[in-house]
């Protein structure tokens, strides 16, 4: 096996070497357990990503009336990602939801896609950088694409959310991987992140509270068909000892998200205010619980 | 001649909607369930209605061109689906008469216009009026998706309630802003008038649910809609509220309620009538 391959090192530079170690069945479109025979730390990582879960999430399950309203389906079971591109919806295995083969393989070039340049015998890999822009992901995420672009930032989608690994190799396929040095990688985790602290402005002015996503590059929360959504809790005390809370829910699907660098009123009822204590909860789609992003005092200075 | 009458006649038995003086809506029995989503992807019920309906078609085509051979096959496969067809709910099996399409069967094979014409009709009542008992329920109860499962978030109390549950509590706040509006409360106003507000704001959050096309959403609570509530919310807030000025922009938010009500309402309450 060995001097098999090193003797295909040897040719790395003849033409037909392509040809010999080209395992034809991925080209076929095969399940994503299959990359994982050499691609086993990104088949990893993407497993625990919210894109593994997209077909078989309980939720969706839900609302897709077991799978059978048919315009929900392309997204969550894409056939083809192409940038900017609305998907169609895949004929096979698609319990895989949005997978390796959709994202990377593509039919009119028969070969796997990515941003590197790399040699890669078992199946043709092209370098195609719109893998590292933000329209990549916009065929999906439709909204949110739309709201990364009114923020006019230079942070791609991926650099926030394929945050970068450093150098490591791309397969663990003994002894192949000794062929290969290790290049740049990207976290396949795709973590849906949370809000610091400093990503959310507040200000107190007379009766109002400014809150204003000063670090989240899309409406907080974002959503496409998702239905994430923004607790606040303002506990306000007044100068004569009353207290009243107020409760706002702002959501992505009701449109009443904090819009990046745009300032949110909220109102407090009216007295002369001694201090707010803001607490600021967060609950993913997909997530039962909440989490909390922010808790904070603000006083008014004493006159 | 013959031509003529077949088509006529058979125009009449397929023709699904007889003119009635009423529109039945009775239950349909559970078992009919196994054909629909979410138990079954293919609605082989439907299915095999359509299999039916092209069968008939099939037949009167064949016979108009006078080619009895191929009526003969689909003749047969109309009786073969109708069989099928009547072994699906048990609940509904008097509503088919299986000699009745052995019969068409025999009157295809005679070759004899006048017994197709006379088989056909026969046949077709039996269609007819199991159609006129059902399918406006089925229509409704299994083409339409559900409210029931669609939960809403209620922005003041933070708390997931069903759709008919959200609809009472945002009809109460609006009610109770009337009220205290007409009895010049204007703090009681602001307080149900500002939650009112925001359970109105927050009835779009269910739309993606079911709907994929903003446009759907924009048209009925669209930009107008949240400029009438964000105008209501000032008023509110500035203390003492401009009655007539809040009543005015209450009559356009209603217009919101009552579309999409048009649009949802029906189907929603004969669902949850049926328990479904
Ligand atoms: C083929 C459609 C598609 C493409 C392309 C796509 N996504 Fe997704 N994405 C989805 C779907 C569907 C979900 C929701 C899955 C679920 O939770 O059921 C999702 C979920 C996510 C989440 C988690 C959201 C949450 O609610 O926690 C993040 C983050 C994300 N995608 C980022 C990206 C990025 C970054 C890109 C581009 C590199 C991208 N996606 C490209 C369809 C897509
Ligand atoms: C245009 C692509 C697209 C279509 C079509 C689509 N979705 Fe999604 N869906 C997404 C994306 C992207 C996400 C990730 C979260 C977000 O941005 O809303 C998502 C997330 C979800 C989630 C939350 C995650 C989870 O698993 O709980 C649910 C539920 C969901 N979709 C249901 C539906 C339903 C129901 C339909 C049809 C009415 C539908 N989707 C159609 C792209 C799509
Ligand atoms: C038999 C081993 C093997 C299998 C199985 C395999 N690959 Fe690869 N793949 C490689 C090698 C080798 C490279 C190049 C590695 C390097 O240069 O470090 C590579 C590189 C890639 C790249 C990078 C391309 C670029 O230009 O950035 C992508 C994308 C890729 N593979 C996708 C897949 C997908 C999707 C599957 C499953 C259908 C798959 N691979 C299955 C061996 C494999
Ligand atoms: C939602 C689409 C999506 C899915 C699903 C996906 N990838 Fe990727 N992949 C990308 C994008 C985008 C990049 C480029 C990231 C960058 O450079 O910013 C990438 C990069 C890569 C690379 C280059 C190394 C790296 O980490 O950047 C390899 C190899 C790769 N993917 C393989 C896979 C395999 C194997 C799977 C399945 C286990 C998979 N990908 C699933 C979108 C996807
Ligand atoms: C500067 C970093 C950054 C960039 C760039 C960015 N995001 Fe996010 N994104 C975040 C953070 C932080 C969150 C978590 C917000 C929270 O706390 O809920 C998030 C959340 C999300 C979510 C989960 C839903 C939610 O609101 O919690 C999705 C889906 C998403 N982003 C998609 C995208 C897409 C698609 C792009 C590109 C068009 C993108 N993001 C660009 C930082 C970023
Ligand atoms: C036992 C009751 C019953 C009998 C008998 C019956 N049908 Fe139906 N039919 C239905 C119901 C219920 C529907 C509505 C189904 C739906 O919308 O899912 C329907 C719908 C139809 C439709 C409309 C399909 C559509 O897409 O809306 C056609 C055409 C049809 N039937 C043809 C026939 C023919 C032809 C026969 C007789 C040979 C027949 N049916 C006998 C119950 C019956
Ligand atoms: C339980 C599912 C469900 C929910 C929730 C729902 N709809 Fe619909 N709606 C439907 C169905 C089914 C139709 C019939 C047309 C179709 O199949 O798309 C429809 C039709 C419509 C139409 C007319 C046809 C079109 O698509 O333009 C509008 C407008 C509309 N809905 C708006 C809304 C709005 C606004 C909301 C949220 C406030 C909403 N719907 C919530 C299921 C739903
Ligand atoms: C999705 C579009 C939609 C919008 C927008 C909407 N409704 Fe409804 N409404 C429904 C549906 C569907 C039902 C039936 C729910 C059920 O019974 O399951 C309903 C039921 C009701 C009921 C009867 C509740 C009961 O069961 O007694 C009232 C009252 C009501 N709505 C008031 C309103 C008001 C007021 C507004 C506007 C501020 C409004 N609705 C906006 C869809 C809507």
């Amino acid at each position: 096996m060995i001097p098999l391959l090193l003797l295909a090192l040897f040719m790395a530079g003849c033409d037909k070497l392509g040809s010999v170690f080209v395992e034809e069945d991925l080209l076929q479109r095969p399940p994503a357990k299959r990359c994982s025979d050499c691609h086993t730390q990104i088949y990893r990582e993407w497993k625990e990503s919210r894109h593994f879960h997209a077909w078989i999430s309980k939720e969706f399950r839900l609302e897709s009336e077991n799978h059978t309203k048919t315009k929900c389906l392309s997204c969550h079971a894409p056939h083809q990602v192409d940038p900017g591109k609305k998907p169609v919806l895949r004929a096979e295995f698609r319990e895989d939801g949005v997978s390796c083969v959709a994202c990377h393989f593509k039919e009119e070039s028969r070969t796997m896609h990515g941003p590197l340049r790399v040699w890669s015998p078992p199946h043709p890999s092209r370098q195609d950088l719109s893998y590292t822009k933000s329209k990549f992901c916009a065929g999906c995420h439709q909204e949110t694409f739309r709201e990364w672009k009114l923020a006019k930032v230079d942070r791609s989608c991926q650099s926030c959310h394929m945050p970068s690994l450093g150098k490591r190799r791309l397969i663990q396929k003994f002894p192949f991987y000794f062929f290969h040095r290790p290049k740049p990688r990207n976290s396949h985790r795709f973590p849906s992140l949370r809000a610091m602290q400093e990503d959310i402005k507040v200000e107190l002015k007379g009766n109002k509270l400014m809150i204003t996503n000063v670090g989240v590059p899309h409406n907080l929360p974002t959503a496409d068909q998702g239905d994430p959504r923004l607790y606040l809790i303002a506990k306000v005390s007044y100068r004569d000892g009353r207290k009243r809370t107020v409760r706002k829910l702002l959501s992505a699907q009701s449109k009443t998200s904090l819009r990046y660098n745009v300032p949110y009123e909220l109102r407090l009822p009216a007295g002369e205010i001694r201090s707010v204590d803001l607490t600021v909860l967060r609950k993913l789609s997909w997530k039962k619980g909440k989490e909390t992003l922010l808790k904070l005092t603000l006083r008014t200075p004493s006159p | 001649m013959k031509f003529k009458r077949v088509a006529v006649l058979l125009l009449f038995i397929t023709g699904v909607s007889l003119s009635t003086d009423r529109i039945v809506l009775k239950k349909p029995p559970r078992s009919l369930d196994r054909y629909y989503p979410p138990v079954s992807k293919k609605f082989e019920f439907l299915s095999n209605m359509h299999t039916m309906s092209t069968a008939f078609t099939g037949i009167r085509l064949n016979v108009n061109d006078g080619n009895w051979e191929k009526a003969l096959f689909w003749a047969k496969e109309l009786k073969k689906t109708y069989l099928k067809t009547s072994r699906m709910v048990p609940e509904w099996k008097d509503y088919f008469k299986p000699s009745l399409a052995e019969n068409l069967v025999k009157a295809v094979g005679s070759r004899n216009v006048d017994r197709v014409i006379d088989a056909t009709k026969k046949l077709g009542k039996t269609c007819a009026k199991c159609h006129q008992d059902n399918q406006m329920a089925v229509k409704l109860l299994y083409h339409f998706p559900s409210f029931e499962k669609v939960s809403i978030e209620d922005p003041v109390e933070f708390m997931e309630l069903k759709t008919g549950d959200y609809m009472k509590k945002l009809a109460d706040s609006l009610k109770a802003l009337k009220v205290y509006l007409i009895q010049g409360e204007s703090e009681k106003a602001q307080e149900s008038g500002l939650n009112f507000v925001e359970r109105a704001r927050q009835l779009r959050s269910m739309c993606s649910k079911c709907h994929t096309n903003k446009l759907s959403e924009e048209v009925i609570v669209g930009k107008d809609f949240e400029k009438s509530l964000s105008r209501m919310e000032e008023l509110l807030s500035a203390g003492k509220p401009k009655k007539d000025e809040v009543f005015k922009l209450l009559n356009s938010v209603g217009m919101s309620c009552a579309k999409c009500h048009n649009v949802h309402l029906v189907p929603a309450v004969v669902r949850e009538a049926f328990g479904k």
